[in-house]
């Protein structure tokens, strides 16, 4: 494996293409348990048969940690919707299409997105009150078991030029409630500070699914306790302000 | 405060576990208090709760942030002097009610211990409430408080707690959770016995699925509707008192009001002229975005003054503004103040009509306060309908009148019926388990202590009953003289009518000028075509009284004419309808008597018709036989004349005498059976004995057993009447419809065998009846031999000497011995014989019968008829 051709650069990460392999490298010091946990989720979908990259390899290149997978030739759907403005409808059809099929699937051995949600509100630095609200209406939220991407964005979709259009990225992989997953997606919309795309994306999911908004709206709180986990300065008056809600009573 | 005792922290699963455990010992003890100990606890802790009310109130507002003092200080107050109040007399230990005649008593039991769930709207008026139900019900409480307010709700228990074991509560039979989280909270509602779970749907939804029974209350959006008949001053000023008081933070507040257009404005002027400020449509945007975030209420905004609110959103009003108004057009969850608001923020919106206004109130509703609440003003004296129709569709469990809805629906304050609580019940529409505001019942476990009582059981007959040889003129000179009838409508079958057997009577109501027309057309088993022609001709007639005179074919035939003549819309199908009681039937048979007096004359010794409440009829298109039993169908008077009798034929002598002593036996052997009845059975028995024989021998010669005769059979008649038949009866009907068997011959070729599974002393089942305590039908045909000098050294002995004597009876009036001896096909016979013994058992005799039978011993009974033992 040659690693010359730096394709992307992730923050603690660097995409290289060798041929018709992408190699994945982590920088050193990267948790080795969270680089196992990706390939163990990545390799889990894999099973489903989503479209998605093959994982050929979790290897140690020097002293670094890396993962290699099939290398998809094509652009991702960001690039497609910055070059194309025109298409953005027909391009966010197909964006909600995908996340559809992602959680028409089901991986048992996946994580439990609820897990996950209770630590991250755990995490959160929220005071007690809040935190035993979010906890609260997490606990109440139904219990489903579908598998959602968790960072599904647009430009974790590569529209493959085999005409397929193939998602990547499945380190926060879990199986859970698929409105929690689209109420991350649009939290992420929100905060790119775009909400003609958010609102539209929104409106378009849960026509396309049937499900009624405010069962989506009901997560944005939890989604939002669990983004505050990574500590952006710049992020943290708007999701405290989605997090301090409460429940009627 | 200071306080006297300290308490262990609860903060982790194993210090919970230590304070469950203490409250669980604790309650053991408390749960064996009398009911003078409770209530002197009961009363103790109210009085320590209302005297800590102001303090209470004030730690509240400063820890939590929210509402007002004085308004918190209303609310313990009320916690505990109107819980008090309300529940200070009521009975809640040991038993609480009981019916001697009845033999039930019902008794109260704790349920153990309850985890009861702490709001921060009310963190210590609802933590009173609760704690003092709990101990006026003998019950252990941990109290799992909410983050924000756990002091304030801690020291409301402990203060409850510290009066209630000065007076004598066992120590530790309050808990709480110090440090809450969901995970202790969740434990509580594990390992308790009740949940009383007051907060957010999250939290009533963690009750719920907890698998621990669990009152919960949900959310309320409550409507108010301002109908063009209300008094404007009244609503408005309400509508402001209660959307006010602690800032809006009780949940039957008014979250919207919907008034009528053409009083609109008049509305909105009151509103302004008590310092409510109606927002502009620039404003409202500004505070839409406050109150809602991402659909769900901004917890910065909750029991905040009107102008903080205001300031949060931008917007500038007075600080004297009481409430926040917006006016607004949708209802529906993608309009803001369309939500409960928890704070004085008020939707208003215009209704063209009470149609249009009701839409509204039940689209919000639907949203987001089902079962809860809703609120009209209106004017009750004129506007009833409109009263009628809004609590007709309202899917709330409290529907309030002109009432502040704050203090309407905690109860007790604007009504005086409904019941003081803090936790109100939303129904099934709120997923909840209670629909009426909770109070100490819900934390009871009652026990009903039902002692075996016997059924009532009746005696009922004629109220006229005429008998002796020659009495029929006499009897029917009541006709004129006492009862006034003016025509008669005389029901016969040919062979009575062309024999001349009608002219005794026709003879009677041409001497008093009653008119009279006679209906001849009754054959035997008679139809309801029959029965329909004769309804139809006493139609046309019009009679005020009927003779029915005849056997068992005649009188039933007119009995039915008799129902249909009167009530032409009764259904043959509802009135044949089987039962179990009598008295419980689910068909309530119509009255009869209203057109027409019913007279029966029977003119055979045996069907006993003139004295019972039964009448057969078959439908002739369907071949079903509609078997009617009712009191109502008992004939006003019954004229038992021998003369009618003499010259009966042999066979029908027999058969009808046979008849006569099977009603006698299967009475006297019946469940329902009682002194009364055992009399006139035994004496039946015995006449048919010494009498039947002659009469069959002699005809018209013997007088004397002739009459004996018809005594007996109206005898046996009265018997059955009230003590009903058993399983010959049963299966004779079939046996006699299958294979046109007279019915005597019927049951006469039955009769041994019932008796002989009757008489098991270790039946398959015994019949369900109190007064049926264990088999003892053997003892009662026992009696029965007795009674009739049969000897023998046992009861079994007697039995079978019984047995031998019916069997030797049924000899001696040419009865032949089994049911192949009538000349039925075997193979016919064996055919049918499943479905016949099905409906023998199903027949309404089947009831009363002292053995339960199963079916398939009924065929067993049928094949040993047919061949013979």
């Amino acid at each position: 494996m040659e690693l010359k051709e730096l394709i992307a650069v992730r923050p603690a990460k660097k995409v290289y293409k060798d041929g018709d392999l992408a190699i994945k490298v982590f920088e050193e010091g990267f948790s080795k348990a969270d680089i196992l946990n990706e390939a163990l989720n990545h390799a889990r979908v894999e099973e489903t048969g989503l479209p998605i990259p093959r994982i050929h390899e979790v290897t140690k290149i020097g002293n670094q940690w890396a993962i290699v997978m099939d290398f998809i030739k094509g652009k991702t759907l960001t690039q497609l919707m910055k070059e194309n403005p025109d298409k953005f409808e027909e391009y966010m059809n197909r964006f909600v299409d995908i996340q559809l099929l992602i959680h028409s699937k089901k991986a048992p051995l996946l994580n439990k997105h609820r897990d996950k949600m209770h630590r991250k509100i755990s995490e959160s630095g929220l005071d007690a009150t809040t935190r035993y609200e979010l906890h609260t209406r997490l606990e109440s939220m139904p219990k489903h078991t579908k598998i959602c991407h968790g960072d599904f964005h647009p430009s974790n979709i590569i529209c493959g030029e085999d005409g397929v259009d193939y998602i990547i990225d499945w380190s926060h992989a879990t199986q859970g409630n698929a409105s929690a997953d689209t109420a991350r997606t649009y939290l992420l919309f929100c905060l790119e500070g775009d909400m003609r795309k958010a609102d539209y994306y929104m409106n378009l999911f849960c026509k396309k699914s049937d499900t009624a908004k405010q069962y989506v709206q009901k997560w944005l709180p939890i989604v939002a306790a669990s983004q505050l986990v990574k500590g952006k300065p710049e992020e943290r008056e708007f999701l405290i302000r989605w997090t301090n809600v409460v429940d009627f009573e | 405060m200071k306080r006297k005792v300290q308490y262990h922290i609860t903060d982790s699963v194993e210090t919970l576990e230590l304070t469950l455990k203490k409250v669980r010992e604790a309650q053991k003890i408390f749960s064996s208090y009398t009911q003078e100990q409770v209530d002197k606890i009961f009363l103790a802790a109210a009085t320590a709760a209302n005297k800590a009310r102001i303090p209470l109130a004030k730690m509240a507002v400063a820890e939590t942030g929210m509402g007002i003092v004085e308004d918190k200080v209303i609310k313990n107050h009320y916690a505990a002097e109107y819980i008090y109040n309300a529940y200070k007399n009521t009975k809640t230990c040991g038993v609480l009610e009981e019916d001697k005649s009845f033999g039930t008593k019902t008794i109260a039991e704790p349920v153990g211990i309850i985890a009861a769930v702490i709001p921060t709207t009310n963190p210590t008026s609802t933590a009173i409430f609760k704690t003092l139900i709990a101990l006026k019900t003998r019950n252990g409480i941990v109290l799992s408080p909410h983050p924000r307010a756990k002091n304030c709700t801690i020291e409301a228990a402990k203060i409850v707690l510290e009066a209630a074991v000065e007076a004598g509560a066992p120590e530790g039979i309050i808990g709480w959770i110090d440090v809450p989280s969901l995970e202790l909270t969740n434990m509580v509602m594990k390992e308790c016995d009740l949940i009383l779970a007051t907060g957010g749907p999250g939290m009533v939804k963690a009750a719920y699925s907890s698998g621990k029974p669990a009152i919960g209350v949900g959310p309320g959006n409550t409507p108010a509707i301002i109908d063009s008949s209300a008094d404007i001053k009244l609503a408005v000023n309400s509508i402001i008192h209660s959307k006010t008081f602690d800032n809006g933070m009780i949940c039957a507040s008014e979250q919207s009001a919907i008034v009528l257009a053409d009083i609109y404005d008049e509305v909105k002027e009151e509103f302004k002229k008590r310092n409510c400020y109606f927002l502009n449509k620039n404003e409202i945007e500004k505070v839409r975005k406050t109150i809602i975030i991402n659909g769900a209420l901004n917890a910065k905004i909750v029991g905040q003054p009107a102008y903080k609110i205001a300031e949060l959103a931008g917007v500038k009003v007075p600080e004297s503004t009481k409430i926040l108004i917006g006016e607004v057009e949708k209802v529906d969850i993608s309009e803001e103040f369309a939500h409960e608001k928890l704070s004085p923020v008020l939707a208003m919106y215009k209704a063209e009509s009470f149609e249009d206004a009701m839409d509204k109130a039940e689209h919000l509703i639907a949203d987001g306060g089902y079962g809860h609440t809703s609120s009209v003003y209106l004017n009750v004296t004129t506007a009833q309908d409109k009263l009628n129709a809004f609590q007709a569709r309202m899917k709330t469990c409290r529907v309030l009148v002109n009432t502040p809805s704050s203090f309407g629906g905690i109860g007790d304050l604007y009504n005086f019926k409904l019941a003081p609580s803090l936790t109100l019940g939303c129904g099934s529409w709120g997923g909840n388990s209670v629909s009426e505001n909770v109070g100490v019942k819900h934390l009871l476990n009652i026990k009903t202590v039902a002692e075996r009582r016997e059924n009532m059981l009746w005696f009922r007959t004629p109220q006229k009953v005429y008998i002796k040889r020659g009495c029929l003129p006499v009897a029917l000179d009541e006709l004129k003289n006492v009862l006034g009838k003016k025509k008669a409508f005389i029901v016969t079958d040919s062979f009575l009518y062309n024999n001349g057997y009608t002219k005794t009577v026709t003879d009677k109501l041409n001497e008093m000028g009653i008119v009279h027309t006679t209906f001849f057309d009754v054959a035997p088993d008679p139809t309801l075509e029959s029965a329909r022609k004769g309804a139809e001709a006493m139609k046309a007639f019009q009679p005020d009284c009927i003779i029915a005179l005849g056997g068992g074919s005649a009188m039933d035939a007119a009995k039915i004419m008799w129902v249909l003549y009167e009530h032409p819309e009764a259904d043959f199908m509802d009135m044949a309808m089987r039962f179990v009681d009598i008295r419980k039937r689910v068909y309530t048979f119509p009255k009869m008597g209203e057109k027409a007096y019913f007279i029966a004359v029977p003119t055979s010794a045996g069907t006993g018709s003139e004295v019972t409440p039964f009448a057969v009829i078959t439908d002739e298109k369907t071949g079903v036989k509609y078997p009617l039993a009712d009191y109502e169908l008992l004939p006003n008077m019954a004229i038992v004349d021998a003369d009618l009798m003499m010259n009966m034929p042999k066979g029908l002598t027999a058969a009808s005498g046979i008849d006569a002593l099977t009603h006698a036996i299967e009475a006297y052997a019946s469940m329902l059976a009682t002194e009364y009845t055992d009399a006139l059975a035994l004496k039946a028995i015995r006449l048919i004995f010494d009498y039947l024989p002659r009469a069959y021998e002699n005809g018209a010669l013997d007088a004397e057993a002739r009459e004996r005769m018809a005594n007996a059979s109206t005898i046996a008649g009265m018997a059955f009447a009230n003590a009903f038949l058993g399983i010959c009866h049963s299966m004779a009907h079939k046996l006699g419809a299958f294979y046109h068997l007279p019915h005597g011959i019927a049951n006469a070729l039955l009769i041994t065998d019932v008796i002989k599974f009757n008489a098991s002393e270790a039946p398959t089942k015994m019949g369900t009846f109190p007064q049926y305590d264990h088999p003892h039908t053997l003892r009662r045909y026992a009696e029965i031999a007795e009674y009739l000098g049969i000897k023998g050294d046992s009861d079994t002995e007697k039995l079978d000497n019984l047995i031998a004597k019916i069997q030797e009876l049924k000899d001696k009036v040419g009865i032949k011995k089994t049911i192949r001896d009538y000349g039925i096909d075997e193979k016919t016979f064996l055919n049918n014989l499943d479905e016949m013994t099905e409906q023998a058992f199903d027949d309404q005799c089947t009831g009363a019968n002292p053995r339960y039978p199963l079916i398939s011993e009924m065929k067993e009974i049928y094949l040993k008829a047919y061949y013979g033992e």
